[in-house]
């Protein structure tokens, strides 16, 4: 029988003692001793591959226990990560009848998605569901497919089916990260609005982040829990911040391959003109009458709320939007629909963005990853030169990753993986560098590794960035030029 | 009426044609899309198959449109949305037919001659009609305009599959032929050619077979190891759990994941592989059930393939599309009421090794099903490559749907044609194994054997490990999946 604690204001103590557990062949948290106290919220930071989203897990039971213990858990704990949105998209991509042979199935609502917890949970919240469903702007979504959904907008349903769930613990892995401000200041208000009725456990890259709320900070490093820090204790606090941003190494771009470069562009023409653009799927229209010329150098920075057409935006000029043939689309001197291949565009472009990571599952070493940015594939089908070999191996040292060369990458952490994905889009040295959120999911270190590649890129002279972010702060000093995308209204067609 | 092709070649043609199968090379495709630039690509049906060749063709940059029939369009249905929805031009038979060079037939397998029928007029002479399974030519005997050229690209994988892999920037194996009556102007291959390398098929591996070959060696494929071996062996192993008292929860789990996650195994490393994944004892036990299994079950492999080559299997199967399909739908309905069927899968947890360990009559069943198939359709003459992709290559696409969807699902997903053929072959296959499931105990299917005696004879372990190395499925086997390796860690 389900017995329903009424808030956790009665909840013991969480202590996990002398705890140590596996993930996967390559990943131990080691000897974790953490007491989490009624009324306590946590943050958990550290650096990529440090461990901190296993610490969060291994509340939600995550990693193999190797020794100690365990007690005090709630009954209902609820998360939201990385790791458990993939499953979700994988659930619902394995659910996809177009997989099997003659069907091509709509898959599930968003509703149904949300409203799992239902049947399950008696405390379930229809009344906070409505409420954050209404604040997110998300009552045009509800009888979409859950697939279609942006990566962003899927965020959005974790986080908000968690929340309805209401359960007496929450976990959540990176809750801000590809929200957009106003967003992400919802999202904190709604939290702080239930921290008497639920525990909190967020894990957090950033700490200017961290919401108000928070009581303490964790801090994870090679698998272990370094530091345990009361918020109110200004000295050891600072002595964190300093730590997270740990000053990089002097950055140079490794040189590319010139032997296999795509034909040379005519300096007159801009690299993308798009005119009068119209994007629709049945009567929703996503973008209308856009008009937008990158000419070569000029570097963008392109932003706009979830859901306002950036990543349409981007697909149509990579080619992956079907869409594309039915505009008037001008990319790297040749228009579109006039018998190019989507491989002659993508010999010009690199390309990062987290739907990109989702599509990447394939078991290949790092070094084959970075090599893959060579041919624009997933996976790598064509010979690469002993050059191309050269450059992706002083890619892997610039990322710190030299001895791992023959490692598979999808035993990689996310944020690992982001960055190699990041080599791999730059490699080439592309005419144009499409950078979709690259610092999603990234810890401060690696983000700064990150926006310093991408200004040393934009003074480099040959490639042109294009740069999507949510984040005022993640500025760029050699990005001039800004486009702002708003949101249609759903109904006009 | 319908005229069965096939039948009417003389016996030294029908060898010759059975045969045709050989592996490309990677240099025969340097003309790359060449011989269908600039011309008019016209898709009639936007079904699985239908929108992802076209997508895959537009992204090679040729030009591809749709027809769909008129009610389609006028009634938006799901094939008018996948088409405009995708920024492609829709239009009748009679506003885009007339234009085109090249009209690819994606239309379901029983609409093909009333299809054909109706845009064939419609057709500029000297143009090109394509299909993606060759059916309608050698079971229904369609004749076509002499002036057309005809072909066929088949790729070896669902539709989803063609445009994932293509966009990672790969493909899946295809299969190509000219249809020899219909090739006035010897542009057949060249045009096949381009079309395989239009959606990306060339990367993975193209076979240049024969519209015979592909037909008679996909139906021998479909109905018996494929859908007929799998519902035969979910039915058989169900009800042998159940009567021996194992929860029918856990019982009809087992079943609906245990066929993808063995036949997983199948696919990265053969049968082989799959037995590898028993422990010894237990591989033992696999080999000699399949022995028996293959014994039994051999003479129905053969009037399979009999039946399929002489077109008795067409021919009977037809006559039921003309009677409304009686029998189809009849089945179809039986399906539904099997105990098998009925019970949901259990709240259990099943580990990836308690499928093999406690699944050892149904690796046998894959192991004597796959190698039954193959043995047959080599011993028709159809080639060894053509018989690997139709037997062991599609078994865990199959086992794959039926995870998904159990098996009336899964018989719906299919085509009539592979349907209606695994129902005769569940027909015929469970009266036949009904003596052998009486010596069918938990030990195999169900529980697992009896850990606590793992002693193996040496001797007999090594004749069964050579003998499963050498069959020949595992040799083709080999080089096939080598050449798909090779492509994915070639650096
Ligand atoms: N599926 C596979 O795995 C696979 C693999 C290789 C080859 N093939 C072959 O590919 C071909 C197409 O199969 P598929 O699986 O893509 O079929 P499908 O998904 O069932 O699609 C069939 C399409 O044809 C249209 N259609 C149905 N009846 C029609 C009629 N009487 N007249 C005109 N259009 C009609 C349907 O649209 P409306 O009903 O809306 O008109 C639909 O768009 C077949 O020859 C099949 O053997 C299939």
């Amino acid at each position: 029988m389900t017995q329903i604690l009424p808030s956790h204001i009665e909840m013991k103590s969480i202590k996990i003692e002398n705890y140590t557990a596996a993930f996967g062949e390559s990943f131990t948290l080691n000897n974790i001793n953490w007491t989490l106290e009624p009324n306590q919220h946590w943050v958990i930071t550290g650096a990529n591959g440090s461990g901190k989203s296993a610490l969060s897990a291994i509340l939600a039971g995550a990693g193999h226990k190797v020794s100690g213990s365990i007690s005090g858990l709630p009954q209902h704990i609820e998360i939201v990560s990385f790791e458990a949105q993939a499953e979700l998209i994988e659930r619902e991509l394995k659910k996809d009848d177009a997989d099997i042979m003659d069907v091509i199935s709509e898959g599930t609502p968003v509703r149904e998605i949300l409203e799992e917890g239902k049947a399950l949970y008696p405390e379930f919240d229809s009344a906070l569901l409505d409420q954050l469903v209404a604040m997110f702007k998300l009552e045009p979504m509800l009888d979409r497919s859950f697939r279609k959904l942006s990566t962003g907008e899927t965020r959005k349903i974790m986080l908000i089916r968690a929340l309805a769930n209401n359960p007496d613990l929450i976990i959540l892995d990176e809750p801000f990260d590809g929200l957009d401000t106003a967003s992400m200041q919802l999202l904190q208000s709604l939290l702080k609005s239930k921290i008497d009725s639920i525990a909190m456990v967020l894990v957090l890259n950033r700490f200017d982040e961290i919401p108000d709320f928070i009581t303490h900070i964790a801090y994870t490093d090679h698998g272990k829990l370094q530091h345990s820090v009361d918020i109110n204790n200004k000295q050891a606090y600072d002595d964190l911040y300093q730590l997270l941003h740990l000053k990089t190494t002097e950055l140079s771009v490794p040189a590319t391959d010139l032997s296999d470069r795509p034909p040379s562009l005519n300096p007159k023409d801009p690299l993308v003109r798009l005119k009068n653009i119209k994007v629709a799927y049945g009567d929703a229209t996503i973008i209308d009458g856009l008009d937008w010329t990158i000419e070569a150098g000029q570097h963008w920075q392109l932003s706009g709320p979830n859901g306002s057409g950036k990543t349409c935006l981007l697909n149509l000029i990579t080619g992956d939007h079907p869409q594309c043939y039915t505009n008037d689309i001008f990319v790297f001197g040749m228009q579109r629909g006039h018998g190019e291949t989507i491989w002659q565009i993508k010999q010009y472009i690199g390309y990062v963005s987290t739907a990109l990571q989702w599509e990447y599952r394939v078991s290949i070493s790092l070094r084959n990853v970075i090599l893959s940015g060579f041919h624009d594939s997933i996976g790598v089908y064509t010979k690469s030169t002993d050059k191309q070999k050269a450059v992706a191996d002083q890619w892997l040292a610039l990322l710190g990753m030299k001895d791992r060369a023959n490692e598979p990458y999808n035993q990689l952490s996310f944020g690992d993986q982001r960055l190699l994905l990041i080599a791999r889009a730059m490699v080439k040295h592309p005419t144009l560098l499409i950078l979709d959120e690259p610092c999603l999911g990234l810890d401060d270190i690696n983000r700064q590794l990150v926006l310093a590649l991408i200004e040393k890129i934009c003074t480099s002279g040959d490639t042109t960035v294009l740069y999507v972010n949510h984040h005022a702060e993640d500025q760029i000093s050699g990005i001039t030029q800004f486009k702002q995308l708003e949101k249609l209204d759903a109904q006009s067609s | 009426m319908s005229n069965n092709y096939f039948n009417t070649l003389p016996l030294r043609e029908q060898l010759a044609q059975l045969a045709k199968c050989r592996f490309m090379s990677m240099d025969e495709f340097s003309d790359g899309v060449e011989a269908l630039k600039g011309k008019k690509i016209v898709v009639i049906g936007c079904g699985a198959q239908g929108l992802n060749q076209g997508l895959n063709l537009r992204d090679s940059g040729l030009d591809v449109s749709y027809t769909l029939r008129a009610a389609a369009i006028a009634e938006k249905r799901q094939s008018w949305k996948n088409a405009t929805e995708n920024g492609f031009v829709v239009g009748t038979y009679e506003e885009l037919i007339p234009t085109a060079d090249v009209v690819l037939n994606l239309t379901p397998d029983k609409q093909h001659t009333p299809v054909v029928n109706e845009v064939m007029p419609l057709m500029k002479k000297g143009a090109c009609l394509s299909y993606s399974h060759g059916f309608n030519i050698v079971e229904e005997g369609m004749k076509i305009r002499e002036d057309l050229t005809v072909i066929m690209v088949a790729p070896k994988c669902p539709g989803s599959e063609v445009r994932a892999e293509y966009v990672r920037g790969f493909g899946v194996p295809t299969l190509i032929a000219v249809h020899e009556d219909n090739d006035p102007k010897g542009e057949g291959l060249a045009l096949a050619k381009a079309y395989a390398v239009g959606t990306g098929g060339h990367k993975a591996g193209v076979l240049m077979s024969s519209f015979i070959a592909e037909v008679k060696s996909d139906l021998m494929g479909e109905q018996t190891i494929l859908c007929g071996m799998l519902q035969t062996g979910s039915l058989l192993c169900f009800d042998k759990m159940v009567e021996e008292g194992i929860d029918s929860g856990y019982a009809s789990k087992l079943i609906q994941y245990g066929w993808e996650t063995i036949t997983e195994a199948l696919k990265y490393g053969g049968v082989t592989n799959m037995l590898d994944r028993l422990s010894n004892p237990a591989k033992i036990k696999a080999f000699d059930l399949a022995e028996e299994l293959k014994e039994i079950m051999r003479p129905l492999y053969n009037k399979h393939q009999d039946d399929i080559i002489d077109g008795t299997f067409s021919r009977v199967m037809m006559e039921d599309w003309a009677n409304d399909d009686k029998n189809l739908l009849g089945w179809r309905a039986e399906t539904a009421e099997t105990a098998f069927e009925k019970t949901p899968a259990g709240d259990v947890e099943i580990s990836e090794q308690e499928f093999f360990d406690n699944g050892i009559l149904m690796v046998a069943m894959v192991k004597a099903g796959v190698e039954l198939a193959f043995e047959t359709m080599t011993a028709a003459g159809i080639i060894a490559e053509s018989a690997y992709y139709e037997s062991l290559h599609e078994t865990p696409l199959i086992a794959n749907t039926i995870a998904r969807k159990k098996l009336y699902e899964m018989n719906a997903t299919i085509s009539d044609t592979a349907e209606y053929g695994c129902y005769l072959y569940n027909h015929a296959c469970l009266p036949l194994l009904a003596d052998f499931m009486k010596g069918i105990k938990t030990d195999v299917i169900g529980k697992g054997l009896d850990t606590t005696d793992t002693g193996v004879d040496n001797a007999r372990l090594i004749e069964v490990n050579a003998a499963l190395r050498s069959h020949p499925v595992e040799a083709i086997g080999a080089v096939l999946r080598g050449h798909m390796a090779d492509m994915k860690k070639i650096v």
